[in-house]
């Protein structure tokens, strides 16, 4: 795979088909991977590819504005591609996608630890190819596709059961560890607002504070905004210094919309986004 | 002190709920005006916003109602099919289901979040739902997520 991508790598550059290609490179611990930047030919030999590729490169589409980006892209990379083309940030003859096919990245948090694993979101992911893509990079070996019945929402459903005042607690203890660093924003491929919620005075919708009311806001504000957009890369959850478990939230309106509507994030580039869009049949059954 | 502390006290038993009620311009705000030129008796609960239309509405105003300690919200536009602006309250109606269920899931009670249709036309309704509203809220109790101290 990694042979394929030098290959395809230096003849988009030769042929001044893009102007960048993103992709990933060994960090200096020499163990994970970094992303890495590629404008010249001479740059593709440092170039890697493996389960410890985990960043979502398309967050840093938005950073070459008007360029043509080549950009290596998992499975998860290419849905959060599709839902910025559904909303219109970014053009598809901008991009060259370089599919990779993944077999699941491994869980960053346990990188040194001796149960390392792959990530959980790679346990329950359904697909090992990326819907499309400009070139896609086989694995050599078949990778086994995992079984289709397999439940991604059982902590979910877990917490559901819970009493009210459990599940309030339980938040309500996550929120306050919450230090308003704002890395779940910044490497959240589809958090590109020029101006968030959160940094706005005028009017302040929630406190700036590290502070228990502000944090739960701004939590649930960041949830609601991704509601139907949010495709499960988990970087959030990845980048959050003191382990949040984002996912939580973000899977359980995913759910939520796929037993209500039937609409999952990040499927077709075509369809409108969710929101920007209604059914006549859509459920009421809670109005008055 | 967790949002289900204050039951059982004094300040509990004196509490009246407030309620933010954001009405759409062209039903729900004349409904509620008819319940009133018809003189119709109900809670005096319920603090009235209009907006243009319930697909005015942004998650974000609920959110923050909530936050400051309102202890109910509630978003009321046209039945579907006579929004003035034929699809405001379609578009409304698929945000609020969402940040309904989710609401519930973060553990504040799904009473304190409502959502209603009331026509022009229909003040004797607009009387009813806030009699109900009020009692459903008083039973939940008074929300004190208001009370949570900010640095």
């Amino acid at each position: 795979m990694l042979k394929g991508l030098k290959d395809i790598s230096k003849e988009l550059l030769r042929a001044k088909r893009v102007e960048v290609i993103l992709a990933y490179k060994r960090a200096s611990d020499g163990v994970s991977a970094t992303p890495s930047f590629v404008f010249e030919e001479k740059d593709i030999g440092n170039l890697v590819l493996d389960s410890y590729c985990v960043h979502n490169l398309s967050n840093y589409i938005k950073d070459f504005p008007g360029e043509k980006i080549g950009i290596v892209a998992k499975p998860c990379d290419v849905k959060s591609i599709v839902v910025l083309l559904q909303e219109n940030q970014i053009k598809r003859q901008d991009l060259f996608i370089i599919g990779v096919e993944c077999r699941g990245v491994i869980d960053e948090k346990r990188i040194h630890s001796s149960d390392m694993g792959f990530d959980e979101k790679c346990r329950t992911c359904k697909s090992s190819l990326p819907p499309f893509c400009d070139h896609l990079l086989k694995d050599k070996e078949k990778i086994d596709t995992k079984s289709e019945d397999e439940d991604e929402y059982v902590s979910i459903r877990k917490l559901e059961a819970k009493a009210a005042a459990e599940r309030f607690k339980f938040w309500q203890d996550e929120f306050s560890r919450c230090i308003r660093c704002y890395a779940c924003r910044q490497v959240c491929p589809l958090c590109y607002c020029p101006k968030c919620v959160a940094d706005q005075t005028m009017p302040a919708w929630f406190s700036k504070a590290s502070s228990l009311k502000g944090n739960m806001a701004w939590n649930i504000t960041r949830a609601i905004h991704l509601a139907a957009r949010c495709i499960g890369c988990g970087e959030c959850e990845r980048a959050c210094p003191v382990g949040i478990p984002l996912m939580e939230l973000n899977k359980k309106i995913e759910k939520d919309i796929k037993e209500l509507f039937g609409y999952e994030a990040g499927k077709n580039a075509e369809q409108k986004p969710f929101f920007a869009s209604f059914d006549k049949n859509d459920p009421d059954d809670f109005i008055k | 002190m967790t949002q289900y502390a204050i039951r059982n006290t004094q300040y509990a038993k004196d509490w009246e709920p407030r309620i933010v009620g954001f009405l759409c311009n062209w039903c729900s705000y004349a409904g509620a005006d008819l319940a009133g030129t018809s003189r119709m008796e109900y809670p005096a609960n319920v603090t009235i916003i209009r907006v243009p239309c319930s697909g005015r509405m942004n998650p974000l105003f609920v959110l923050k109602c909530l936050m400051n300690g309102a202890d109910g919200v509630l978003v009321s536009g046209c039945h579907t099919g006579d929004c003035h602006y034929s699809q405001g309250n379609y578009y409304a109606r698929r945000r609020f289901a969402v940040l309904k269920r989710f609401l519930e899931y973060i553990g504040i009670d799904p009473r304190r979040f409502q959502m209603s249709w009331v026509s022009a036309s229909e003040g004797a309704k607009w009387a009813r739902l806030i009699c109900e509203l009020v009692s459903e809220i008083k039973e939940a109790g008074p929300n004190n997520m208001g009370t949570i101290k900010d640095a």
